[in-house]
């Protein structure tokens, strides 16, 4: 046992990742959930005094059952996180900037990839930066460069900002509570509490990029993957020459990375020589996109999960909210957001 | 019909506590009679007397109408009377075939002769097995079937079969039982000893049970049921305990992840398997014999090596470890309790309390250097007392314990070491009805106190109703998870195999 950390030179580490079981069973909970709205690009939910909101592309919408999605904002860049407390409402857009109640705020200095927002129950205003480097668009190069270059920004009522932690692997969702904040940390695929100065896994490999977090009205927090791990990806990132050629001479489209959707060209790489048989798409098939949304307990535990399996379409699971009528899920990949039943699942 | 074999208030008793009293049995020619009883009713030793394997305390026993006492179970065999044993008698570093032919080989034996004859015999029974393989590189199922193509071999008139099935798959067992109804038509007598009592419903004749040593009834299998043969054995009713339909409320909820498994490998057995293991929870596992579920275990416990390049991974408490020896594991608080318990699980002539210690030995629990006859005494009797292991006194040696209390001693000397994850590996394969529910309650128990119990079975009524979450094995990986109540034993079987 002592001797592996050496062995492991020779030999080469096991890339190896975490199964779906468990409460990550597969099913088909997003394949069969109802749609709520069609609404392409659709990536971040929020319950505001006015309704249910979601971000999509440029246009902040409310969504009723029943009826089409109603556009309430435009903005001259596309939105990258939305929150709202009450009657407030604070939007992030993909250029950097931050708006609350309509008006432009100011942000901590170097911030210009916040990747989700979130009040706190004391009404402190918390964002997550991605990355330093790279804005909101450009996740997939952040991780192809492997980068640990975002942070968690907290701005007390009536205060400034405070840089509560960084050196993180692309955080992209913020969940507040009295003790300070669990973060979703993308690259390391865990959650981390943050505050007081440190930084605390609790909840580590996860069998996908987590994105955002948010709380349940009985305590405890859904969690969406973005994207599922799998090894042809992993083993990619660990090839340093090979990744840095591929994302100098390939178009980002077909990187050999997650994605938000995949299936659309037949220029995208295939791991284990295809996804299809005969015809059939495997739903347990090394896809490079996934729908999945996790319910976790009240320590951060999970407790079931939905799934859009490879076969599906309803991928890119970027937001999950849940209020008193039910569970709403935007899947950016498929362009919708989904009720599905939160009962449901593993 | 005149029996061929008639045993007269047959009394046998070990250091002068009788193991059966008084006894009456009869055996028809060209039958198929059914023996059971708890383990420790007394089933082994009567058809060793039979067998010539003991000799009676007291009673006669009549053969072909001649009264008749066999000096050794060669004598017996002579004389017509064979009997399979559950442990196998067969020696390990001969070939198949030559252990077919033991003690009938001819003034010039050739080799290749006895490989061919050896061959035809062995397909006739329906056996796959390799006539050119040697035993001890053969499983328990095939080891099994050597044995009971032995005893057909010699042309016997009474057969004695003690658990043949217990390390059969159902296909195998099929066969098996063809092969029983075969050998009724060329009227030969068979004594068939098993736990699993649908299997006795299914094909014996006539059921004989004993309990505590005494003959409770005879009588044919028409005036028999599931719940009247358990009553008859344990002399409560125990299908309620046993097998209960369960409800969601039964289920318990993981609790933290504690051990995961990611693509471990090993050679063609263990093929990239993948699956977590949680706290609180029964995990049960099935799979048919060569699927690689004990050997996938056996790499997490430390008795297996998985490969060394590209072998996958384990994380232990979000740690990787890999595991040289089966120490380091015990360290870490995995217990493994073998499936097979007299080669593995126990050393046979040591005492209760010695098995004990040496689970303790295992755990780096002992104090001191010295080992003291009170410290053996007191664990004896302090895991006697929470195992209810039946035993003459807390001295005695494992060997003279019964099927189920052996397997008590073993699951003992495997808590003895304070584990975190328990695996049990078959854990009432040979053990009776009552101590088959209180394995079971014990097993039921160690979730409830919060620790990682994994449950390996081929018996899929033992893996319906126990586990919490199944998990099927097939050719060397995990290939579904179902939950109990979603599972049938069509689904379970169906992804085991397909």
């Amino acid at each position: 046992m002592i001797l592996d950390p050496i062995l492991d030179v020779f030999r080469g580490r096991a890339i190896t990742i975490p199964p779906l079981d468990g409460a990550f069973r597969a099913n088909t909970g997003l394949d069969d959930a109802a749609v709520f709205a069609t609404l392409l690009g659709a990536d971040d939910l929020c319950r505001h005094a006015s309704g249910v909101l979601a971000s999509a592309g440029r246009g902040l919408f409310r969504l009723r059952a029943g009826a089409a999605p109603e556009q309430v904002e435009t903005h001259p860049a596309p939105i990258s996180a939305i929150a709202a407390s009450g009657a407030t409402l604070a939007v992030a857009l993909e250029d950097g900037t931050l708006i609350e109640n309509g008006a432009a705020v100011a942000r901590p200095d170097g911030v210009s990839c916040i990747t989700a927002l979130a009040y706190g129950p004391d009404g402190a205003l918390w964002l997550t930066n991605g990355s330093d480097r790279h804005g909101p668009a450009d996740w997939a190069n952040d991780l192809m460069e492997r980068n640990s270059a975002g942070s968690v920004w907290c701005r007390a009522p009536g205060g400034g900002w405070q840089r509560v932690a960084g050196g993180l692997g692309w955080p992209f969702g913020v969940l507040p509570d009295t003790k300070g904040a669990v973060v979703s940390e993308s690259w390391r695929h865990r959650l981390v509490r943050v505050g007081g100065g440190r930084i605390t896994p609790v909840l580590r490999h996860l069998p996908g990029y987590p994105a955002r977090l948010s709380s349940r009205p009985g305590g405890g927090a859904w969690l969406t993957l973005f994207a599922p791990r799998n090894r042809l990806i992993e083993f990619v990132l660990r090839e340093n020459h090979y990744r840095f050629d591929m994302m100098a001479k390939v178009p980002r489209a077909f990187w050999i990375a997650p994605a938000m959707s995949s299936g659309q060209s037949f220029l995208e790489p295939l791991q284990c020589g295809g996804i299809r048989v005969m015809g059939v798409h495997k739903p347990w098939a090394p896809s490079r996109s996934y729908g999945l949304a996790v319910r976790l307990d009240a320590d951060m535990a999970p407790e079931i999960s939905l799934h859009s399996r490879a076969n599906g379409k309803r991928h890119g699971t970027c937001a999950a909210l849940e209020t008193e009528d039910g569970l709403l899920v935007a899947s950016r990949g498929g362009g919708m957001v989904l009720a599905p039943n939160a009962g449901e699942g593993a | 019909m005149e029996p061929i074999l008639r045993l007269e208030k047959v009394t046998k008793a070990y250091r002068s506590v009788p193991a059966i009293q008084d006894v009456d049995f009869d055996l028809r020619k060209g039958e198929i009679h059914a023996l059971l009883g708890e383990n420790g009713a007394g089933k082994s030793t009567l058809t060793k007397v039979m067998a010539g394997v003991v000799e009676p305390t007291s009673g006669r026993m009549i053969y072909k109408g001649r009264e008749t006492t066999f000096a050794n179970p060669n004598e017996a065999l002579h004389s017509g009377v064979a009997m399979v044993f559950q442990e196998t008698s067969l020696v390990p570093s001969m070939t198949v075939a030559q252990n077919l032919y033991l003690g009938s080989e001819r003034f010039l034996n050739r080799l290749r002769g006895t490989f061919i004859s050896a061959q035809q015999f062995l397909q006739s029974l329906n056996f796959p097995v390799d006539p050119g393989a040697m035993v001890e590189s053969l499983g328990a199922a095939k080891r099994q079937m050597v044995e009971i193509a032995r005893a057909v071999h010699h042309k016997s008139e009474v057969i004695i079969f003690d658990e043949p099935t217990a390390t059969l798959t159902p296909e195998e067992k099929r066969h098996f039982f063809a092969l029983l109804r075969r050998l009724r038509e060329r009227g030969v007598s068979i004594v068939f000893i098993s736990h699993a009592l649908e299997e006795a419903l299914m094909i014996a004749d006539r059921i004989t049970i004993l309990r505590d040593g005494e003959l409770v009834t005879t009588g044919p299998t028409a005036d028999f049921d599931r719940d009247k043969i358990i009553a008859a054995m344990v002399g409560r009713t125990l299908s309620g305990e046993l097998y209960r339909k369960r409800d969601a409320s039964h289920l318990r909820k993981p609790g933290r992840k504690v051990l995961s498994v990611q693509d471990i490998s090993m050679g063609a057995m263990v093929r990239n398997t993948s699956f977590s293991i949680f706290e609180g929870q029964i995990t049960g596992v099935f799979g048919l014999i060569g699927s690689g579920r004990t050997e996938t275990f056996k790499i997490i416990s430390g008795i297996y090596k998985r490969d060394f390049l590209r072998g996958g991974q384990i994380t232990l408490d979000d740690r990787p470890v890999r595991y040289y020896t089966p120490a380091q594991a015990v360290s870490d608080g995995i217990c493994y309790i073998t499936e097979d318990r007299k080669s593995e699980g126990f050393f046979e002539t040591m005492s209760i309390g010695e098995n004990l210690f040496a689970g303790m030995l295992a755990a780096g629990r002992e104090d001191g250097v010295v080992i003291r006859k009170r410290t053996l005494r007191d664990l004896a009797e302090e895991w006697t007392s929470r195992l209810n292991i039946k035993a003459i006194n807390p001295d005695a040696r494992v060997v003279e314990l019964s099927g189920g209390n052996q397997q008590k001693v073993v699951i003992g000397k495997g808590l003895i070491q304070k584990p975190r994850i328990v695996i049990f590996d078959e854990p009432t394969r040979g053990v009776d009805v009552a101590a088959i529910s209180e394995i079971h309650q014990l097993i039921n128990d160690l979730a409830d106190q919060g620790l990682a119990v994994v449950m390996i079975s081929s018996y899929l009524p033992e893996i319906l109703n126990l586990s919490d979450r199944i998990l099927v094995c097939r050719q060397g990986r995990i290939v579904e998870e179902l939950s109990p109540l979603e599972a049938t034993e069509e689904k379970i079987m169906y992804a085991a195999v397909h």
